[in-house]
């Protein structure tokens, strides 16, 4: 790469932090997500939650065969759900990233198995991933588009 | 003269004591451990145990089947369970609950059966399609007569009576008429406060109110000269008057633990149990296409045309081909009673019904 396309992408650059950065006029607003857990031997429905940071995850815990429990790693969650029995978990999910939750309650010779995951991800909001989209968009424009015969000055 | 080692009927001294260690060690130690178990620990405890196992019914239910106690004696019952997790209770009128017991777990409790009697060790946890199959019995005998009848083995009176007027329990009960629009018992109070002395007197008798359906009560009403609307709110706030505050809570608790597997935790007959039952064939009988389903008790039809001795009978008798138990030697009379009201809170009154 030149010089010249350097000086070029270098205010895209600084207009992609910008977009990542800057403060947003209004708060990312945090969402309250209703999922519901049916446990079974040995395994979990769904088996995998998606939810946002900052997103308040309210739980309906059903157990369709025997007693089971739920345990989330690092989040100190943990109730045990009979069958028939609806239980009800409320926790904000505060920190992102990849969590194993398990069966909490001795349930059967798979009970070792029985995981599922709760992914939570980072809460970009929609604005910044478009923003950005849009400046990686033009800095490639930019830097594909033919320069002057002779080159820009600085460059050999 | 060289010195040999002793010998005894052709082994050495050193062969005797290994012999012994070895006989010490694969005889003596199981016997030693049943000599605790069985003779030591009841010559030494103060009280007698009795040590409970408690596994699905696939792979023997609980065990020991049966118990015999003398009433007024002391005792420690131990129940342990192997494979999942059951909640263990003992009934009826004992108010004996021990809770769920994981496995691994042992749980303890000391109790002295007062009054002679035949008492169910149950199982109040969905544990498999054969939970309700779960029990064994505890016969507390009279010390002073151990050979005489035991009281609750007495008929009881509403069944008996249902039996003399020759009521089928099986019999289909579909209410000739049900309500256009959701009930609403607080406008019923209003109602049937506007009557006053005008409603008619056999419908402010409990007595009357029991051995009679709502659709019956509403045709007197309707007969009385109330519009139709009016006089399924009046019949609701008079069905479900009986319970309220403490009682309703209890009563919303023993049919969470007891009911809501099958019948759902809102009454609507659609709990994980009775997948659970349909999936093994449970209920389905002479060539019927599909099992016979848990009774929703939120279905009006049904349910209205059905008398609160009708269900206390159905309840107290189970059976019905289905994976129904019978909750008579779990449950007081009392009990029963108070289940088949909370019944009609489902009905009436969905929305009061306590939630989790």
């Amino acid at each position: 790469m030149t010089r010249a396309r350097l000086w070029l992408l270098l205010p895209f650059g600084a207009l992609a932090l910008v977009v990542l950065l800057v403060p947003l006029p209004f708060a990312p607003a945090p969402v309250t997500r209703e999922l519901t857990v049916v446990a079974r031997q040995f395994a979990f429905e769904p088996p995998v939650l998606r939810v946002n940071r900052g997103d308040r995850v309210r739980l309906t815990l059903e157990a369709s065969d025997v007693v089971h429990g739920l345990h989330v790693d690092e989040y100190g969650v943990d109730a045990r759900v009979e069958p028939g029995i609806a239980r009800r978990v409320e926790f904000v999910a505060d920190r992102a990233g990849k969590f194993r939750y398990r069966c909490s309650v001795s349930c059967g010779p798979l009970h070792p198995f029985m995981t599922g995951e709760l992914v939570v991800s980072p809460n970009l909001p929609f604005v910044r991933a478009v923003g950005l989209t849009l400046v990686v968009l033009a800095a490639t424009l930019v830097s594909l588009r033919r320069l002057p015969p002779g080159g820009a000055p600085g460059t050999t | 003269m060289t010195e040999r080692p002793t010998r005894t009927a052709g082994r050495t001294r050193g062969e005797i004591v290994a012999l012994a260690a070895l006989v010490v060690i694969l005889v003596g130690f199981p016997a030693g451990v049943l000599l605790y178990q069985f003779v030591v620990r009841p010559a030494v405890a103060d009280v007698r145990t009795i040590d409970l196992l408690a596994r699905v019914p696939e792979t023997g239910g609980i065990t020991p089947e049966t118990i015999k106690v003398a009433a007024g004696e002391p005792v420690r019952l131990r129940v342990s369970v192997p494979d999942v997790t059951h909640g263990i209770a003992i009934g009826p009128g004992l108010a004996l609950d021990l809770g769920h017991v994981d496995p691994g777990q042992v749980k303890e409790v000391r109790v002295t059966f007062e009054r002679p009697g035949r008492y169910t060790v149950y199982c109040n946890v969905w544990c498999s399609p054969n939970h309700w199959r779960m029990r064994s019995t505890i016969l507390v005998y009279d010390p002073a007569r151990p050979d005489a009848a035991l009281p609750s083995d007495a008929p009881d009176p509403v069944i008996e009576s249902l039996a003399a007027r020759h009521v089928d329990l099986d019999a289909p009960h579909e209410a000739p008429a049900v309500p256009a629009r959701p009930f609403a018992s607080e406008r019923g109070a209003r109602v049937v406060d506007r009557l006053g002395p005008a409603l008619p007197a056999d419908l402010a008798r409990p007595e009357w109110r029991r051995r009679h359906s709502p659709a019956q009560a509403w045709a007197r009403l309707v007969a009385a000269g109330l519009a139709r609307d009016e006089a399924w709110d009046a019949v609701a706030h008079l069905w479900v008057g009986a319970l309220d505050g403490a009682r309703l809570e209890a009563v919303a608790t023993l049919f969470r633990k007891n009911c809501a597997a099958c019948h759902g935790e809102s009454g609507d007959g659609r709990g994980p149990g009775a997948a659970a039952l349909a999936a093994q064939g449970i209920g389905q009988h002479g060539g019927a296409a599909a099992p016979k389903k848990p009774a929703a008790f939120t279905r009006a039809g049904s349910m209205l045309g059905g008398t609160s001795e009708l269900y206390y009978a159905k309840v107290r008798r189970g059976g019905m081909g289905t994976g129904m138990p019978s909750w008579g030697p779990v449950l007081t009379r009392d009990e029963t009673w108070m289940l088949v009201d909370y019944l009609w809170t489902l009905q009436f009154r969905p929305a009061r019904a306590p939630r989790v």
